[in-house]
């Protein structure tokens, strides 16, 4: 007889599992959701992927094609973007936003030392053609995703370089014009045709693009400047603000004088500023409210103010002085803030008896752009914009627009994100589905993070060179940033709403009902034994697991 | 975000227990028995661990399981300690395991003799700070201020130090842990079974149904017990402190008592009463006693 041991003895082959998961009466699920950096980006960049991919494989070049999925301008926007996406950051609620432009930059930068490429591999040619006016970031855009879906696009630009505000509204030392130009040449080497030098509506009618084309965008921009009616603007040494700019950055010289006065708070201010401070003038700028009201960013506000350019705030110009026709001086009055406008910013107005004049050899108005709708028919809303409706097309079909011209003054990347939309909207339109359609998963908030699982950590500092440097010429003020420094920044990354394998779901089901799929890094819910206590949703840092009903 | 985290999983006590929703208990001894590896041999006092993991025939146990009366656990240990001495077999890691009822009350006289004796045994309690398997009684770990149903207007008397009482037994190597640091539970258990004789582990164990409070609060509550300073975590090797671990931003214990019904009776319409106040004195005596 066999000797069996002392107590019971069990064959564990034998053993049939009870199955815990009947008592569940709620189950985990696995819900991806739109962060909120993501949300706020008008072109709604994957920013988590691509700070994912920097964290965990330090790999730059499928960093750069995450970005370039939506944003063919990477390196472009990462110095020019005001960011909104890091005010979205819930990284902010712990310490400070993660630094999400200098980072998209350092992923651009890396494109162009490396000579990156947009991948043609997967598009599948059509035969329909599609034009595009103008070339500024809105035209780009609808471009390159038009390209990429296949269709045959050709842009008209009225210049003789593309680039549109990009190349002749922004100073070289904010953004290179080498980078500027790897970028652009990138999109156009998917197969776009570009012909310069052409002003549809002068030099061709639209009537004729609307019918050799199955579809047009007019990323028109407002590159015209407009002035404030003063006496005597009329005077020699009275620029707009983009005219400025234009002569400065198409490569002329302009006389500026000893004293430079600019009119303005908008960011064209700013840069006109900024660029007479570096070609050795005096510079002041006049406004008529205070720094609270200015529509500059604050960034570059602090930017100017480093460069010792004067702020004459609560004043405004009332006459242009000249002599022998060539400008000599402003008069100026005091100001005082009234109760608020329709603007919702509080009102100035003038205090009697307090004019004042103010020696300049040179004055530029920075107080407004405008489209410049030379031979275009179209319809408008104020009189000013093109209006559209939700799918980016204007009052005649199979023409649609987009960026400033459309949106009023709005950022770079508004105006890439309308060129996306409207490349969606072509696509559907030629397919002749066009339905207006914009869903998106909700947004992971602050207060739907475990955040205990994450320390605080400073933030990347971008640093740029000493004033004095700067004032020296046209160099970009922000040099290179270190790619180690970039890495250690993406690992801040919160990683809202989708997994970064942490393995607290794995460690912390007291019933052994999340498994790990091996190689994918992925898990799974063993719903025979999951008993719905929710550990794992609650102590998922990201917010990916969430408990439903059964 | 967190580095490259090490943990051991191979689920040794397996899926298909019994254990309520979010047993922290549960949670623990698999992390325990994972450390510990396939060469182990677990003696369990009676109390949940052995009536949710035990039952005829689908019991959860991969290692070898041997399951005793309340107050003998540590007793079992020690003969399957001599056994495999006195038979010269291949050592292997003798685990004894008891809820706080069978550590602190029932069965201590069996864990003094264990430890008195130098049995080459990792004693490992589970302290959920109450008899839950019979019902929510009072036991020597029962903190003072919590409601059982043997206290029902609150526990008058403060929990009793075994940790201290291992020791003074001269044991080489005590231990307390949480389980929602399961890097530093499961270093705890490799360490003590590197060590030669007896050694005394004491592990946090929220009971979501004893305690009053969510299954998906268990990791959370285990969290807010440290950062309140009511649980230190600490090793005592030879004697001597060492490895506290040190909590930089304190909370008050209100944060801690809120989420457990049990302590609900010391809140009069969310103000606190003066048992809270005590509560904090107890918190602030540890972060004296043990520099936290």
């Amino acid at each position: 007889m066999e000797k069996l041991p002392l107590g019971l003895a069990l064959d564990l082959r034998k053993v049939v599992p009870y199955k815990t998961g009947s008592w569940r009466t709620q189950m985990p699920v696995h819900v991806m959701q739109t962060p909120p950096c993501t949300f706020s980006c008008p072109i709604n960049n994957d920013i988590r992927g691509f700070l994912r991919i920097l964290a965990d494989k330090q790999d730059f070049a499928q960093a750069w094609s995450i970005l370039t999925s939506t944003n063919p301008l990477p390196a472009v926007c990462g110095r020019v973007c005001p960011h909104p996406c890091e005010d979205g950051c819930n990284r902010r609620d712990m310490d400070y936003p993660l630094a999400i432009n200098c980072a998209e930059r350092s992923v651009g930068d890396y494109a162009i030392e490396n000579k990156l490429d947009h991948r043609k591999e997967h598009i599948t040619f059509r035969k329909e053609k599609v034009a595009i006016v103008g070339s500024g970031p809105a035209g780009l855009s609808c471009a390159f995703h038009l390209a990429k879906r296949g269709f045959k696009v050709k842009i008209y630009e009225a210049e003789n370089q593309p680039g549109g505000m990009l190349r002749w509204g922004i100073p070289a030392f904010r953004l290179p014009r080498e980078v500027l130009d790897y970028e652009i040449n990138a999109i156009l080497r998917l197969g776009i045709e570009l012909e310069c030098n052409v002003r549809v509506g002068v030099n061709i009618p639209m009537d004729q693009l609307a019918n050799e084309y199955k579809a047009v965008f007019m990323g028109l921009g407002a590159g015209k400047g407009t002035r404030i009616e003063v006496p005597g603007d009329d005077a020699e040494g009275v620029y707009s603000g983009v005219e400025f700019l234009k002569q400065i950055n198409s490569g002329k010289q302009v006389n500026l004088g000893k004293n430079v006065v600019i009119v303005g708070g908008g960011n064209t201010a700013m840069d006109c500023a900024r660029v007479s401070k570096r070609l050795g003038a005096n510079t002041s700028i006049v406004y008529r409210r205070t720094r609270v009201e200015m529509p500059a960013l604050s960034e570059e506000i602090d930017e100017a103010l480093e460069e010792r350019i004067m702020f004459r705030y609560h004043t405004n110009p009332t006459q242009i002085l000249a002599k022998n026709g060539k400008v000599v001086g402003m008069l100026c009055v005091q100001m005082e803030m009234k109760e608020a406008d329709a603007s919702g910013r509080s009102r100035p107005a003038a205090i009697a008896g307090s004019e004042m004049d103010i020696p300049a050899d040179t004055v530029i108005m920075a107080t407004g752009q405008a489209v410049d709708y030379d031979g275009i028919e179209i319809n408008k809303r104020d009189e000013k914009w093109i209006s559209t409706d939700n799918n980016l097309q204007t009052s005649i079909p199979g023409v649609f627009a987009g960026g400033d011209a459309v949106l009023g003054l709005e950022t770079v990347s508004a105006a890439i994100g309308q060129g996306l939309r409207a490349a969606q909207s072509i696509e559907d339109y030629i397919a002749g589905v066009l339905e207006s359609s914009l869903s998106r998963p909700p947004v992971v908030l602050s207060k739907d993070l475990n955040t205990v699982y994450f320390q605080k950590q400073a933030r990347f500092n971008k640093e740029g060179l000493a004033v004095h440097e700067r004032l020296k010429g046209m160099k970009e003020i922000y040099p290179y940033f270190n790619q180690d420094e970039i890495i250690k920044e993406s690992k801040r990354c919160f990683s809202c709403g989708l997994c970064f394998q942490c393995n607290n779901c794995l460690m912390y089901c007291p019933d052994n009902a999340v498994n790990i799929v091996q190689g994918s890094g992925k898990y799974t819910f063993d719903l025979d034994y999951c008993k719905g206590c929710g550990i794992c949703s609650k102590e998922c840092p990201c917010h990916y697991i969430h408990m439903t009903l059964e | 975000m967190k580095s490259a985290v090490k943990f051991e999983k191979k689920n040794l006590l397996a899926s298909g227990h019994r254990a309520c929703g979010g047993c922290a208990q549960a949670l623990a001894c698999r992390m325990v028995l994972d450390a510990a590896g396939e060469n182990t041999i677990a003696c369990v006092a009676t109390g949940c661990l052995e009536v949710f993991s035990g039952p005829y025939p689908d019991p959860s146990w991969r290692v070898p399981f041997l399951h005793s009366l309340f107050e003998n656990s540590a007793a079992v240990a020690s003969g399957v300690e001599v056994a495999y001495r006195a038979l010269k077999k291949a050592p292997v890691n003798v685990l004894a395991m008891g809820g706080d009822g069978s550590t602190s009350d029932i069965g201590f006289q069996c864990i003094s003799g264990m430890f008195e004796r130098g049995h080459n045994v990792l004693y490992v309690c589970y302290d959920n700070e109450a008899y839950m398997n019979t019902g929510v009684q009072r036991s020597s770990f029962t903190p003072f201020g919590a409601k059982t149903t043997t206290t029902p207007s609150g526990n008058r008397l403060q929990k009793k130090d075994l940790p201290q009482l291992a020791v003074v037994h001269g044991v080489p190597y005590v231990a307390t842990a949480t389980v929602d640091d399961y890097q530093d539970l499961q270093q705890k258990v490799k360490t003590a079974l590197s060590i030669k004789g007896p050694k005394y582990l004491h592990i946090f164990a929220p009971c979501p149904l004893g305690w009053g409070h969510a299954g998906e609060m268990s990791i959370a509550i285990s969290r807010l017990v440290k950062e309140t300073c009511l649980f230190p975590v600490y090793e005592i090797k030879d004697g001597k402190l060492a490895n506290v671990l040190k909590i930089p931003l304190k909370k008050p214990v209100e944060d801690y008592l809120k989420v457990q019904a049990r302590y609900k009776h010391l809140f009069k319409k969310g103000v606190p009463t003066t048992e809270v106040a005590l509560i904090q004195e107890i918190a602030n005596q540890n972060i004296e006693r043990f520099n936290l």
